[in-house]
């Protein structure tokens, strides 16, 4: 499938437990590696603690134990690792969450010229780059209101891009989407992962993950409960939860 | 939305006659309600014998002198409300803003300040404070007449338009904090950006009644004798015996400034709901 070459380890998640006030624990002893330029795919069950492994990921929910590294920082109470960890690693959430008080170039804008300090001429150009990238430069004057939830989630994905980082967070990103829609973003995602970006999605998209994850995690109740290709998801799964799991959203 | 259920309206001769029905309905009511207060009126003159004398009023408005137009002591007494109205909405804002910013914050500290800031000044009584701050701390601290005022007014304004500041920044959606926090805004970039621009927005209605309520309030001012609108009605009213004249005449000017105020904002606000 990929001529990639897959690196060193750029994320290393060892031993990270999260529990939430109220006594949920969402994340249970969570250990595992990703490579430079590997495509991890995340499924499970509502609830499964997907979402919150990801946010502890750059650092939006703080794990209770256990410990983080991204591209040799770690993520700790140092207030100049994490502000490096925000900045490396860009995030696609399921709302999209774009300002909607800006225009799509204004929000692609927005931190290249705050956080990277970049000059309103340079952002634009690099924001103009990104838009074209996921195919809507021509809506870059129009605000968040005025598109298609699939456009808004592509000018939330040119958004982190713009920033350069080192790894992509998505968290369900097609899953707010019209059925007619969710294609148009798994494109651009696709060539993402084709171009050998680092990325970690939660997503049941099967074709998605058939097409460019290089693995996959089966995680229920805060733990993975099954690792491996996708083939082997759909030739041989082992666990009775991912056969159930597998059976439910195919 | 509302679900309505379609019952069939009885036939009502009150209901059908055209004199209930809108406009005549809104223009009869009127009618009355200004026929009442003229009754109002009317009673209360006569009753106390009084005589009338609107033309005298107008020099106390606006005169004109040597050919040019220039304001009466009403208007210059306005001028002043609006100078310490305008003094003291900046610091309103700074307090608003700083008192809100700090319940959010982290620090218990910053927390317990504005908690305690807030419920002193809105459990005591303004009139309190300006007197306090005029006769006590401005001494102790070296504050003019004014400078007194302007403190008083702003604490006291600020402490309540800290809530309507809080309550727009909190109605800020969680994923917007987070797109920002994930795209490694600081607080103070996400603040001016992303949260303030919303939050205002969605805060301008209550925080135009709170500038009104600021101007009002202003009159206040008037007992620790600074020539403000009041202060010159009632300077007036004794010298000249025109007490209905004059103080009509100074709510009318009240009224004139807080109506074109709050018009002024319905029609920003819609401008920018056109965006959002
Ligand atoms: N902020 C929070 N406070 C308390 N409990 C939370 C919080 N966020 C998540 N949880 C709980 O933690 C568990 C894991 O939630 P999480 O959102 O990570 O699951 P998920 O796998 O992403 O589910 P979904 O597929 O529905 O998005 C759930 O039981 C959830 O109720
Ligand atoms: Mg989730």
């Amino acid at each position: 499938m990929s001529e990639k070459k897959l690196g060193e380890h750029i994320i290393t998640v060892d031993n990270v437990s999260k529990t939430f006030t109220g006594g949920i624990q969402a994340v249970k002893n969570f250990s595992t590696k990703i490579r430079r330029s590997e495509v991890l795919v995340i499924m499970g069950p509502s609830g499964s603690g997907k979402s919150t492994l990801l946010r502890c990921l750059n650092g939006l929910e703080e794990p209770d134990s256990g410990t983080i590294i991204i591209d040799g920082i770690p993520l700790d109470d140092d207030k100049r690792h994490r502000l490096e960890i925000r900045k490396e690693v860009g995030m696609v959430f399921q709302q999209f969450n774009l300002f909607p008080h800006l225009t799509a170039l204004e929000n692609v804008n927005l931190a290249q010229i705050r956080v990277r300090k970049k000059s309103k001429k340079e952002a634009t150009e690099m924001s103009m780059d990104m838009l074209t990238k996921v195919g809507i430069a021509e809506k870059a004057h129009c605000y968040p209101a005025q598109l298609s939830g699939g456009q808004q989630q592509r000018v939330a994905i040119a958004r982190a891009l713009a920033m350069m980082p080192k790894v992509m967070l998505f968290d369900e990103p097609t899953s707010a989407l019209d059925p007619e829609m969710i294609n148009e973003v798994l494109d651009v995602m696709k060539n993402l992962a084709r171009e050998g970006m680092t990325m970690v999605v939660v997503t049941h998209e099967m074709g998605f993950a058939r097409e460019v994850s290089d693995w996959v995690i089966f995680m229920d109740d805060g733990q993975i409960v099954e690792t491996g290709t996708v083939e082997h998801f759909f030739k041989n799964p082992r666990e009775e939860r991912t056969k159930l799991f597998l059976s439910q959203i195919l | 939305m509302e679900v309505r259920e379609k019952v069939k309206p009885k036939y009502s001769f009150f209901k059908n006659f055209i004199l209930f029905q809108p406009p005549w309905r809104d223009i009869i009511q009127f009618l009355l309600l200004a026929g009442f207060f003229g009754w109002l009126i009317y009673l209360s003159s006569t009753r106390l014998e009084y005589k009338w004398q609107w033309y005298r009023i107008p020099k106390y408005v606006f005169q004109i002198k040597d050919g040019h137009l220039v304001a009466g002591r009403l208007i210059q007494g306005l001028l002043f409300t609006f100078k310490i109205s305008g003094v003291s909405l900046i610091f309103t804002f700074i307090f608003g803003l700083g008192t809100a910013l700090l319940r959010l914050s982290g620090s218990f500290t910053g927390r317990l300040l504005s908690r305690l800031y807030l419920e002193l000044i809105r459990n005591t009584p303004l009139l309190v404070q300006i007197y306090l701050i005029y006769f006590v701390l401005g001494p102790i601290i070296g504050l003019d007449r004014y400078m007194s005022a302007v403190l008083a007014l702003s604490l006291f304004e600020g402490a309540y338009s800290s809530e309507i500041f809080r309550a727009g920044i909190v109605s800020i959606h969680k994923g917007q904090w987070e797109a920002a926090y994930s795209l490694g805004l600081s607080g103070f970039d996400m603040y001016r950006d992303i949260i303030l621009p919303q939050a205002t927005r969605r805060i301008l209605p209550p925080l135009t009644s709170q500038v009104i309520t600021l101007i009002k309030d202003s009159a206040l001012v008037s007992l620790v004798a600074l020539s403000d609108l009041t202060l010159e009605a009632k300077i007036l009213a004794s010298d000249t015996f025109l007490t209905f004249e004059i103080w009509f005449t100074a709510a009318a000017i009240y009224l004139v400034v807080t109506v074109t105020l709050s018009t002024i904002v319905s029609l920003m606000e819609k401008r920018f709901q056109i965006r959002t």
